[in-house]
């Protein structure tokens, strides 16, 4: 067993995968980069940096082949090569630190990019001067939310994420009294009403705004600043018999309403939400400009931070490259909209954030360290 | 050793970071969150714009009402002062759906002044209809029973407006004496309300902010399909619930009622089989079969609509009025939608108007909504 472990770590140890995996990172970067003028920059992410495989898909086929290893792959590869190979030649010795560190600092980095594709969470939080919010959005992802608005006191909500309504068939939930089944699920789609586009064939939707809506399925958008119109035909199904076929679509405004059971229900498609235990309110948003020009200078948002739990209250002011920093959220300046009047947050929520701060010091100190060794030794050879 | 170790270790974290749970992105998540209406400090996306989704209310507000900036999910914020230096708040919210119905909506506002809820029976005497351009108020004026605010009584002047499918809120709430001061003032300021424009899909660009590939915003067709009828004696418009088109009360001796709804579905709607039975489900009635479909429905022709109508009774009390309940049903298909009248309540007062049933789907004059966009009022 152990001989076999060791001829296992020589083969991950050796410096040739060493260079056959660096080598393999600078084609899936090359390729990756390329892709994303077809993709846009997320998906690219997704199929080449946040993948095991690249897959490939013929035109028109329905299946697809892995065709090269995605970052996924090749990350942990890498870091296996890393250490592994420490593990086979590290000898502890002073003069070894600074190789160390920065072996070390490497292995951080790598680590805090994995961290991050996995459990990072990046949203926007859109605010009126003088409004208040709650929960902030996902930019691209969607959700189909069946509220349950009866109780005075509160909604109960039902998330169900975009990723389950493209794949399932009949969902279930234990908080529903009816079952939902997804008739048709589309990414991105064009709206336009039937009385414009009268040839169209006849809606999937009973009830609701549906019938009089047409939507036309086209491929997902790959530009930054455009979003998809996630719609899906979704029949309620109870013990009774279906209520209806709606159409929901996050380009509808307003949420559509049933009865069941005593309950009214709202079905609303919309951007995912990321709720918070704490409030932000908008107080002010400025757009300052340098004198005599349009060219901006600052954006800046005074906001007041609410949050009962801690007995927090208290105004901060968020402008570029300032962040608020509070419950594990980085609340970053990102845009502004509505002559100036809305104020548009990043909110990233990043368990890892530090990894890479963490890294570059390991690197930079190992770098230090190591030059300064070699520093110290040539004017010591010099002076004798 | 040292070396298999860390080879073990390696491998470990390599493996232990791909098995790692909490990255399932496709989890239903299920939550509670504070009523977005109920909430000064929440606000609901993209309102109002996204929200309104219809045609834009407006009101002309007596000049010593002091307006306040709009914030949050309201459409319209009032001050009204005192001179004793009393204030009270007329706050304008507009919400999807019936948001649970007329009563559940006075009885929140009866709990706010700390008053006992109403039960259905009561709520026609609380309610006074007032009319606003043609359109129906439903205004309620309610005191509190004891002080509830600086040793004095509260008292709410409300006033909901249904649309087709958004319901708004005027709330008048404040001290006993100021806001009973202000109540004609504030009937009048109900009668100048006016609904305007077209409703309309809300563009994806204002509630992000950011571009978006949707079409010019397209002008919604009216959703209620045309048709027309004429209202029998006693039966009284109810603010529209979510799908229906028309919706009555009849109100018989001893407190029995009967609900008289008229909906139109896309399609055929399930059939007539599944509808009559689903009908027989809620008077808890065993289904029927295809074949015995025949002998509990007849066909009613009226304008050159042909009706298909079941008349089913319970056998047993039903809840919640433990009373023996009829629905008196027809069914028509015109076009691409199928119609339903149906009248539900209690056996008796469903007999007593059975025929007022069948004289409003004779005067019921329906369009073909497939071939006509055009809306027709139903008053």
């Amino acid at each position: 067993m152990v001989r076999y472990l060791k001829a296992c770590g020589r083969g991950l140890s050796s410096l040739r995968l060493t260079v056959v995996l660096l080598g393999l990172s600078m084609v899936m970067i090359f390729f990756g980069t390329l892709d994303q003028v077809h993709l846009g920059i997320h998906a690219a992410q997704a199929k080449y940096f946040r993948s095991l495989f690249v897959f490939w898909q013929p035109a028109g086929a329905g299946w697809s082949i892995p065709v090269f290893p995605g970052g996924y792959l090749i990350g942990p590869l890498l870091f296996m090569n890393l250490v592994a190979a420490h593990g086979m030649r590290f000898k502890l010795a002073a003069k070894k630190i600074g190789i160390f560190l920065i072996h070390a600092g490497v292995v951080v980095l790598l680590l805090g990019e994995l961290f991050t594709g996995l459990f990072a969470k990046e949203s926007m939080m859109r605010m009126d001067i003088g409004t208040a919010q709650t929960y902030s959005e996902a930019p691209r992802e969607t959700e189909l939310a069946v509220i349950d608005t009866s109780s005075n006191e509160d909604d109960l909500v039902v998330a169900i994420p975009e990723s389950l309504l493209a794949r399932a068939t009949v969902i279930q939930h234990p908080a529903l009294p009816f079952t939902l089944k997804i008739v048709k699920f589309m990414a991105n789609t064009s709206l336009a009403m039937r009385s414009q586009a009268p040839n169209s064939p006849p809606s999937l939707a009973t009830t609701g705004i549906g019938p009089n809506v047409v939507a036309k399925e086209i491929p997902r958008t790959v530009k930054q600043d455009e979003r998809d119109l996630t719609t899906a035909f979704v029949q309620i199904n109870t013990v009774q018999g279906p209520l209806g076929t709606w159409l929901v679509s996050n380009a509808l405004g307003a949420p559509q309403a049933f009865t069941y059971d005593g309950h009214t229900y709202e079905l609303r498609m919309r951007q995912k939400r990321y709720y918070k235990p704490f409030t932000i309110k908008l107080l002010d948003f400025r757009h300052d400009i340098y004198p005599g020009t349009d060219i901006p200078k600052n954006f800046s948002s005074r906001i007041r931070l609410i949050d009962s739990r801690q007995k927090e209250d208290r105004n901060v002011l968020i402008y570029m490259n300032s962040p608020l920093r509070y419950s594990g959220y980085t609340f970053y300046q990102a845009g502004f909209d509505n002559s100036d009047k809305t104020s548009i947050l990043q909110v990233v929520k990043n368990p890892t954030f530090l990894l890479p701060y963490i890294a570059c010091g390991l690197v930079g100190a190992g770098l230090l360290t190591q030059f300064s060794m070699h520093l110290v030794g040539f004017l010591r050879r010099r002076r004798a | 050793m040292r070396c298999t170790g860390l080879l073990g270790a390696a491998l470990g974290a390599a493996i232990a970071l791909f098995c790692f749970p909490g990255c399932d992105k496709s989890k239903i998540e299920i939550y509670r969150v504070e009523k977005e209406h109920d909430s000064q400090t929440s606000q609901m996306p993209g309102a109002p714009g996204g929200m309104s989704g219809r045609g834009a209310v407006i009101w002309q507000a007596p000049t010593d009402w002091e307006e306040q900036p709009a914030s949050g999910p309201r459409r319209g914020t009032f001050k009204i002062h005192g001179k004793d230096g009393s204030e009270a708040e007329l706050s304008i919210t507009a919400f999807p759906g019936d948001v649970g119905g007329l009563l559940a909506n006075v009885n929140r506002w009866r709990g706010q002044i700390q008053l006992p809820p109403l039960a259905q029976s009561d709520l026609a005497q609380a309610t006074t209809p007032l009319s606003a351009s043609g359109r129906a108020i439903l205004f309620v004026d309610i005191v509190s029973a004891k002080p509830i605010k600086d040793g004095k009584k509260s008292r709410i002047l409300g006033g909901t407006l249904a649309l087709d499918d958004e319901t708004w809120f005027f709330k008048l709430i404040g001290p006993d004496e100021l806001v009973g001061a202000q109540k004609e003032q504030f009937k009048r300021f109900l009668e100048t309300i006016k609904v305007e424009g077209t409703p309309a899909l809300a563009s994806s660009a204002e509630n992000t902010g950011s571009k978006t590939n949707a079409p010019t915003p397209p002008t919604l067709a009216p959703i209620t399909p045309p048709f027309e009828y004429k209202t029998p004696p006693g039966w009284i418009p109810q603010p529209l619930a979510p799908m229906r088109l028309a919706s009555f009360k009849v109100a018989g001796s001893n407190g029995a009622e009967a609900d008289i709804s008229v909906v139109s579905l896309a399609g055929i709607a399930g059939g007539d089989l599944a509808n009559i039975n689903r009908w027989r489900d809620q008077l808890k009635l065993p289904p029927v079969s295809e074949t015995e479909l025949a002998s509990i429905s007849s066909h009613l022709n009226a304008r050159g609509h042909d009706f298909l109508v079941t008349d089913l009774v319970s056998t047993e009390p039903l809840p919640p009025s433990q009373r023996k309940m009829r629905i008196v049903a027809a069914a028509s298909q015109q076009g691409e939608q199928t119609w339903f009248v149906k009248m539900t309540g209690d056996v008796d007062l469903v007999e007593a108007q059975k025929n007022h049933f069948f004289d409003f789907l004779r005067g019921l004059s329906i369009s073909d909504i497939s071939r006509s966009d055009e809306s027709a009022a139903h008053q």
